[in-house]
């Protein structure tokens, strides 16, 4: 079996923004509504000599314990047998009860109105139907062998996707020794997205 | 935290009104996205590119769909065959493919609407043919004269058309072009990496070897690393996750210094001080790679005072540097050019000294080692004198020096974007030197030079060190650079006599008895004074009445806009032409705006070497899509403004054969052959297809085997680094192209410039020294600031390229908007802004207090910088309400920053002042 | 991490905190006015008037709801029955099937007294409609079968009303509303609120057509419901104080907003309940100081669900 996760290196995330910008153009997504599949945060934290910048990007951490998909009334939000969260833009009515639910923020609207403005846009628009959208791990790629957009493009080498069901992938290595580690763990929603704290 | 009713707010994308009537009132030829209608099959493509966003000229994969006929670009990504960006793309290059789509291009040629004024931006679309014809019969009408034509070129000018544009120049008798990265970046920052490695190659930034290294410093680094330089940053990450150590010099916590194990918050213009200091505790303590210093560098030479009291290479009286060999004392001459220190004049085993003898007389001279001058030069440089104008503590700076020499294998980063401060060459150049001191050059973890440079050189020197052959593309290094100066400053190179008007201006103030600048080459000193009639050569005005602006914008790259402005609307000025491809803040000042297609759209005329890249490899484009609008490609262009300005094209094709290598007479028969064919870019076309024939004579192999493999990969890999440093390390393998051929901390360059180019003062230090920052008259750097008073400074964005259109490309506009606080704001510090009373959101008004310049923005209070210091990003503040997404957003540095220029090669000094701030 | 923020949510508003109010209250007051007629007395009017204006509230509450939805065709898969099949473990799923059944079964339960009211057979349209063979076998029909169908309205008024706040509890990124008694807080203040309309039809439209004693008992078990729900609020506010970022700070939205605390908590809850405490004890008489009293409990209930949408606050590590 796959159990497909992301590992974030801050240590090397420069807050480029590569992963927006891929992810967008990959996925068709409504930039022009300010809306994304991931965004990386520019934070501060302390203040004097001890200021500190962090670069944090998120996305959908794919949870294995996924409310977004406990309170989706359609069964439009289901799970893969590879772990990967998604949405069927067809079984999707819209009502952003899993927008709600999400605790990481993952989910976004992709309205009539975007839908008209993308097919100006993207020329050839991919998606039908307006539903709520999110990451998607870039499962359309994981299919045929490659890795999501936003990995892809990565200049920090930030962004790492592997099979945790693999033991031997240096991914999964980060996530079982520890190194690497879920956000909002106490929620209990099981995130397959880590992170490796900046030293 | 605030719960509001719901918004209803949706941002308007795609406005159908607004901005400039020329721009809008043009249909597009095809559908601006090429939309289709109803599913029919699918075929995909992938073809490669490079990416031409910024001179990191990153592989490009383009990936296609066509459907019902219409094919269109659907995504970008690095080219996983490439070593130089490993398959990675930044933002920029990522959302690159939008420019192909952007609904605010130019799609024809346009002329300015009759009765309107420059810069009221009203234009009518126009056929190639009327364009042209418009062209010409201005040149007629107003006679204007070859040496009146200025050429303004951005850096895709340079790194992909500078086979056209120098000979276009040379060959119409125009010896006036203005280079826009010289001033901000080339020539001001890289001028003194170059006086001590003898590089300079276009767009000559080094690329250190991160991946190995296991302590970086950076100086004044950002866009150049982490925010974004992507060729590097796949190298920095491997680097740090390697478990590098990292310190980062800013004075603010910028992007790269976020990824620091230390930032060092240093107060701004002060670095020098920072650097000479290090330079001070590793000479005194002995920390550098002492056999290194002795067999390849100019340290051991001996140097004396000069009758005038200037320092000079103490060499005998056949004019062969003298050293002295360790132990027996004895002082031999060395070979004048080697890249070793190895053998004296007479092929016997040298061993040199570093240090002469105290007091020590040479032919009744006092003489010393060039270390010893050194050390004489910066003896009360200490780091407790550093640290009063640094801000930095004492200690700090003995660390960093100490840990720098004791690492192994450490890299001070080069840096990149010049300008800033006058002392900018002296900071850059100490930065070499201290590469040099632990021998990091040309070595695994330290700077590597790249692929395409080494081969020049090697070629160079198999030719007994000259032209090995067709200027432009076989020379490179110092003696290329000096070359082109003395093409363009030498009167006899054309037949009407003149020099550049930057050379004869330079003359003309040194007559006068004002300070000039020593090699203006490429830069806008004289321009404006050559407009308005204020520069006089042989007695009589040299004017500039025409100017051609290829993919550049000077009106937001120059400094100030109003001097561009002013420029390119004088009454003297008969005729503007701008070629470009969206409608930057200088397309409104243009008579005639001729469009290029977008680079996803263009097979290039040539195949070029792989920039910064290691290793050495070939790579060009390849057209994605046919061009969507009425536009024609660069070499077309100037084949086109030749048959203009000398009535003939003979002269710059023949031109092009001598410099660019390019044979006339196949390239001809090509380019009729495609014009018979009614092919677009004809011209263009027949130099690429000739381009593939030469260089495949050369790689020895048949030009559809390249083709092929560049089809196949988008780079064809020549030969690997390992390769080259095994054969042509520099100085280790092979002499450098410096004076001496070795690294040199004596700067041969600047006794060039200082003896022979008239440069007076520290800038043209022939040794290292500090040069303070002049940002207040009269007052050092560590005084203490107005309380509204505050240095200025600035930096790149990540997702826009400097301050070029593609701020108005719709994806990274909105990563701008997600952002916009950080990238637009303009950064104050909390203690210093509650003094003010400003907090974040606050409308400030920041005004230049030498030159009483004003701009507007908003306030971003963040104790991520120097409380002394406020910074924005120079990225923003476009004015041209053509661009729909970011007229009018940010703050623009040009109508901050006035006309100051350094006395070396003009390069701007773009932070040496201060600014007042006033919450409004 | 050394980062979080605390932001709260602008995409379920106040048109849905208008669909939880007036969900929860149609169903309360089917349930109540069915309860009345089928338990306590027979009384058609308020069935009648219960039910008719239970299934508007769930129809307009829901209407805002599929207003809203971004992709109005898909609702067809939480209508259809076999919907919950595929998807028990989502609220929204039994909340709409309940919503739905519950009209059809309010409207049924009503339809024999319906088609025998001339008033109402006067109505243009409806009284066409009521005067139609087929919906006068249907009221036959629905005569034999009344019980049964009060006990499907009663049941899923009853999920209804629970359902309003199980949906926001099954959000677990805020703790204001991922607890067990939010579903106890919108339940008794969906009774409540049912109370209070009730008691404002009858003291206002059908004054005469009602016993008295209906009235009497409405207002006493009201009072009853204000102290509950006062309670199951101070519980809140000593829950929310302690234990996490997320509640603390919903304390804080809510208890520095005087929309909640004035609005709410004393005209929404205090001071009816100290009217209906002084016309339950004679002192005040005659309809104004009721449906006065009632009117506030209606407005706190619309308010109550306003900024408990508004409160959740999500704790983000970025
Ligand atoms: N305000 C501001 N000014 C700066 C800087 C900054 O950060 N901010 N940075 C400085 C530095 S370091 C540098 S290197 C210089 C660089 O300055 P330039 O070399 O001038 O840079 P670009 O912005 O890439 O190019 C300018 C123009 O080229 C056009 N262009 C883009 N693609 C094409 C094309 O395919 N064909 C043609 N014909 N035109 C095209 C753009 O629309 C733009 O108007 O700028 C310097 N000036
Ligand atoms: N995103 C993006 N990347 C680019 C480019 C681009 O246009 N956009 N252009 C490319 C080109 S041509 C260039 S030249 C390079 C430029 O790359 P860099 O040379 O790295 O230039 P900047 O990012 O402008 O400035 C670097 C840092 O200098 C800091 N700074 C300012 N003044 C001082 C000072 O006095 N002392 C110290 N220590 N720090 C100071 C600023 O805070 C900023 O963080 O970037 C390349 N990469
Ligand atoms: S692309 Fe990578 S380095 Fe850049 S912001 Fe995204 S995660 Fe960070
Ligand atoms: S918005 Fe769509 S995916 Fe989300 S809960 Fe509703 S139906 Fe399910
Ligand atoms: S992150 Fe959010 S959207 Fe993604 S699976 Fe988890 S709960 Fe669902
Ligand atoms: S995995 Fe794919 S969908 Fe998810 S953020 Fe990355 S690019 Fe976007
Ligand atoms: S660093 Fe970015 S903008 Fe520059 S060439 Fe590479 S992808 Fe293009
Ligand atoms: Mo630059």
């Amino acid at each position: 079996m796959t159990r497909y996760v992301m590992v974030i290196d801050l240590n090397t995330c420069v807050g480029c923004n590569a992963c927006m910008a891929a992810c967008s153009l990959e996925n068709q997504t409504p930039v022009w509504s300010d809306h994304w599949r991931t965004y990386v945060h520019d934070r501060e934290s302390g203040a004097g000599n001890s200021v500190r910048r962090h670069f944090i990007p998120r996305l959908c951490n794919h949870c294995s314990n996924p409310p977004c998909m406990t309170v989706c009334p359609t069964g439009a939000t289901y799970r893969t047998s590879d772990g990967v969260v998604l949405v069927d833009e067809s079984l999707c009515m819209g009502c952003q009860a899993c927008a709600l639910a999400c605790p990481y923020k993952a989910r976004y609207p992709y309205t009539h109105a975007d839908i008209k403005t993308g097919k100006e846009y993207y020329g050839a628009l991919r998606r039908k139907a307006p539903s709520m959208d999110k990451c998607s791990f870039c499962h359309h790629r994981l299919k045929v062998g490659e890795l999501p957009a936003c990995v892809r493009t990565c200049p920090g080498g930030s962004r790492m996707l592997g099979d945790l069901d693999n033991a031997a992938h240096p991914v999964a290595e980060l996530v079982h020794n520890g190194t690497a580690k879920p956000l909002l763990a106490h929620l209990g929603t099981r995130p397959n997205v880590y992170y490796i704290p900046q030293r | 935290m605030s719960w509001q009713f719901p918004k209803l707010t949706r941002r308007r994308f795609l406005q159908s009104s607004g901005g400039v009537a020329g721009f809008s009132l043009l249909a597009p030829t095809a559908l601006a996205s090429g939309e289709t209608q109803g599913g029919g099959e699918v075929s995909k493509e992938q073809v490669y590119s490079i990416c031409n966003f910024c001179s990191s000229l990153c592989n490009v994969q383009v990936s296609t769909e066509t459907e019902n006929g219409v094919k269109r670009i659907v995504k970008l990504d690095g080219n996983p065959h490439s070593t130089l960006n490993r398959g990675k793309m930044c933002a920029r290059g990522q959302a690159g493919m939008r420019q192909v789509y952007e609904v605010d291009r130019i799609k024809s040629p346009m002329v300015r609407v009759e009765g309107s004024r420059r810069g009221e931006g009203k234009f009518r679309a126009v056929s190639w043919d009327e364009a042209w014809a418009y062209i010409a019969e201005r040149v007629k009408t107003r006679n204007i004269h070859p040496w009146e034509w200025t050429m303004v070129g951005g850096w895709t000018s340079c790194v992909f058309y500078m086979y056209w544009a120098v000979p276009f120049a040379l060959a119409n008798g125009v010896p006036n072009i203005v280079a826009s990265p010289m001033q901000h970046c080339v020539a001001s920052g890289h001028l003194g990496t170059d006086s001590v490695t003898g590089n300079f190659n276009i767009h000559d930034e080094v690329l250190p070897d991160y991946d190995n290294a296991n302590y970086i410093l950076f100086v004044a680094n950002n866009a150049s690393i982490g925010a974004i330089s992507t060729s590097r940053m796949v190298r920095f990450a491997e680097g740090r996750k390697k478990g590098c150590r990292v310190v980062a010099l800013d004075t603010r916590l910028s992007e790269t210094a976020a990824k620091a194990d230390t930032w060092i918050r240093i107060r701004p213009g002060t670095d020098l001080d920072f650097l000479v200091a290090m330079l001070h505790v590793i000479l005194d303590e002995k920390l550098y790679d002492e056999e290194f210093l002795k067999k390849h560098t100019n340290m051991p030479f001996l140097v004396a005072r000069d009758q005038n009291g200037a320092w000079a290479i103490a060499t005998d009286a056949a004019g062969n540097p003298r050293v002295i060999q360790d132990r027996s004392g004895e002082v031999v001459s060395i070979l004048p050019y080697s890249n070793q220190n190895t053998v004296d004049i007479h092929g016997a085993p040298v061993h040199p000294a570093l240090l002469a003898p105290a007091g020590m007389l040479l032919e009744g001279r006092p003489v010393m080692t060039v270390l010893q001058a050194q050390m004489a030069e910066i003896a009360d440089n200490t780091p407790q004198w550093a640290a009063k104008t640094t801000g930095v503590a004492a200690a700090t700076i003995i660390q960093t020096a100490r840990d720098f020499a004791a690492a192994g294998r450490p890299i001070v980063d080069p840096g990149w974007h010049g300008a800033r401060y006058a002392n900018i060459n002296m900071l850059r150049r100490v930065q070499a030197m201290l590469q040099a001191l632990v021998g990091g050059i040309d070595r695994k973890g330290g700077w590597i030079m790249s692929g395409e440079y080494h081969h020049k050189v090697a070629k160079w020197h198999e030719a007994g060190r000259t032209l090995p052959g067709p200027l432009m593309t076989t020379l490179a290094g110092v003696p290329f650079v000096s070359e082109l100066v003395k093409a363009i400053s030498n009167p006899k190179t054309f037949p009407h006599g003149r020099p550049a008007w930057a050379f004869a201006f330079a003359a003309q103030e040194r007559a006068a008895g004002r300070e000039a600048v020593a090699v203006p080459a490429l830069a806008d000193t004289g321009l404006l004074e050559s407009v308005t009639g204020k520069l006089i050569y042989n007695g009589e005005p040299y004017l500039t009445r025409a100017i051609v602006i290829n993919a550049a914008n000077p009106v937001r790259h120059y400094y100030p806009d109003t001097q561009w402005k002013s420029i390119l609307t004088h009454a003297n000025m008969e005729l503007v032409v701008v070629v470009d491809v969206l409608p930057s803040d200088t397309v409104p000042y243009a008579d005639v705006i001729l469009p290029n297609p977008t680079y996803l759209e263009r097979d290039e005329p040539t195949i070029y070497g792989n920039g910064v890249n290691h290793d050495l490899a070939l790579t060009t484009r390849f057209s994605a899509i046919d061009p969507l609008y009425d536009t024609l490609e660069t070499p077309d262009i100037l084949l086109g403004l030749s048959k203009v300005i000398s009535g003939s094209i003979e002269p710059f094709v023949k031109t092009l054969e001598m410099l660019s290598g390019i044979p006339a007479q196949q390239t001809m028969a090509a380019y009729e052959k495609y014009r018979a064919q009614g092919a677009k870019s004809p011209y263009s076309r027949a130099c690429r297809d000739v381009a593939f024939a030469t260089t495949a004579a050369r790689v020895h192999t048949t030009p559809e085997k390249l083709h092929l493999s560049l089809k196949q990969h988008g780079v064809h890999l020549e030969v690997s680094a390992e390769e080259i440093l095994a054969h042509h390390a520099m100085p280790r393998q092979m002499a450098l192209p410096t004076t001496s051929g070795r690294l040199e901390f004596f700067g041969s360059l600047f006794v060039w410039l200082r003896d022979a180019m008239g440069g007076k003062g520290p800038s043209f230090n022939v040794l290292a020294a500090p040069i303070p920052a002049a940002c207040r008259p009269g007052k050092t750097m560590d005084q203490p600031l107005e309380k509204d008073e505050f240095y200025f400074t600035y930096g790149k964005t990540p997702t826009i390229s400097y301050g070029s259109t593609n701020s108005n490309n719709p994806v990274l506009a909105a990563i701008n908007r997600f952002k916009k606080d950080i990238y637009t704001g303009v950064w104050i510090h909390p203690e210093r802004a509650a003094l003010l009373e400003i907090r974040s959101g606050d409308r400030i008004r920041i005004t230049n207090t030498f030159s009483k310049q004003q701009a507007e923005g908003t306030a971003y209070v963040t104790s991520q910088l120097h409380p002394d210091a406020i910074f924005l990003h120079s990225s923003f503040g476009v004015e041209n309400k053509a661009l729909r997404l970011s007229a009018g957003i940010g703050t623009a540095t040009n109508k901050l920053i006035p006309y100051l220029v350094e006395p070396v090669v003009a390069g701007f000094r773009s932070q040496e002042f201060t600014v007042r701030i006033q919450k409004i | 991490m050394e980062i979080m923020s605390y932001t709260t949510q602008d995409m379920w508003t106040w048109w849905f905190a208008l669909y939880l109010f007036l969900g929860g209250m149609g169903a309360a007051v089917i349930v109540v006015s069915f309860l009345t007629h089928m338990y306590l007395r027979e009384e058609k009017e308020l069935v009648m008037w219960g039910a008719l204006s239970g299934v508007a509230m769930l129809g307009l509450g829901s209407g805002m709801l599929f207003l809203h939805l971004l992709h109005k065709w898909a609702a067809i898969y939480i209508l259809t029955p076999w919907g919950i099949l595929h998807k028990p473990d989502s609220w929204i799923a039994w909340g709409s099937q309940f919503i739905l059944w519950l009209q059809i079964a309010a409207v049924l339960f009503a339809l024999p007294f319906m088609v025998e009211k001339p008033r109402l057979l006067r109505w243009p349209i409806i009284g066409n409609v009521l005067k139609m063979e087929i919906v006068r076998n249907v009221a036959a029909t629905a005569a034999r079968f009344q019980t049964l169908l009060g006990w499907v309205a009663i049941i899923t008024g009853l999920g209804t009303a629970v359902y309003t706040g199980l949906l926001l509890q099954s959000f677990p990124a805020v703790v204001l509303w991922h607890n067990p008694a939010v579903p106890i807080l919108f339940t008794v203040s969906a009774f409540s609120t049912s109370m209070a309309w009730l008691l404002i039809v009858m003291y206002v439209f059908i004054y005469h057509r009602v016993d008295h004693t209906i009235r009497a008992l409405y207002e006493r078990v009201d009072i009853g419901l204000i102290t509950a729900e006062l309670v199951v609020i101070y519980s809140f506010f000593n829950y929310t104080l302690s234990g996490s970022e997320s509640g603390y700070r919903s304390a804080e939205l809510l208890w520095n907003d005087s929309g909640w605390v004035l609005g709410f908590v004393v005209c929404g809850l205090m001071i009816p309940l100290v009217m209906e405490l002084r016309c339950v004890f004679g002192r005040w008489t005659g309809k104004v100081p009721i449906v006065t009293a009632s009117m506030l409990v209606l407005s706190g209930g619309y308010l109550l669900r306003h900024y408990f949408m508004a409160a959740g606050v999500y704790a983000y590590p970025w």
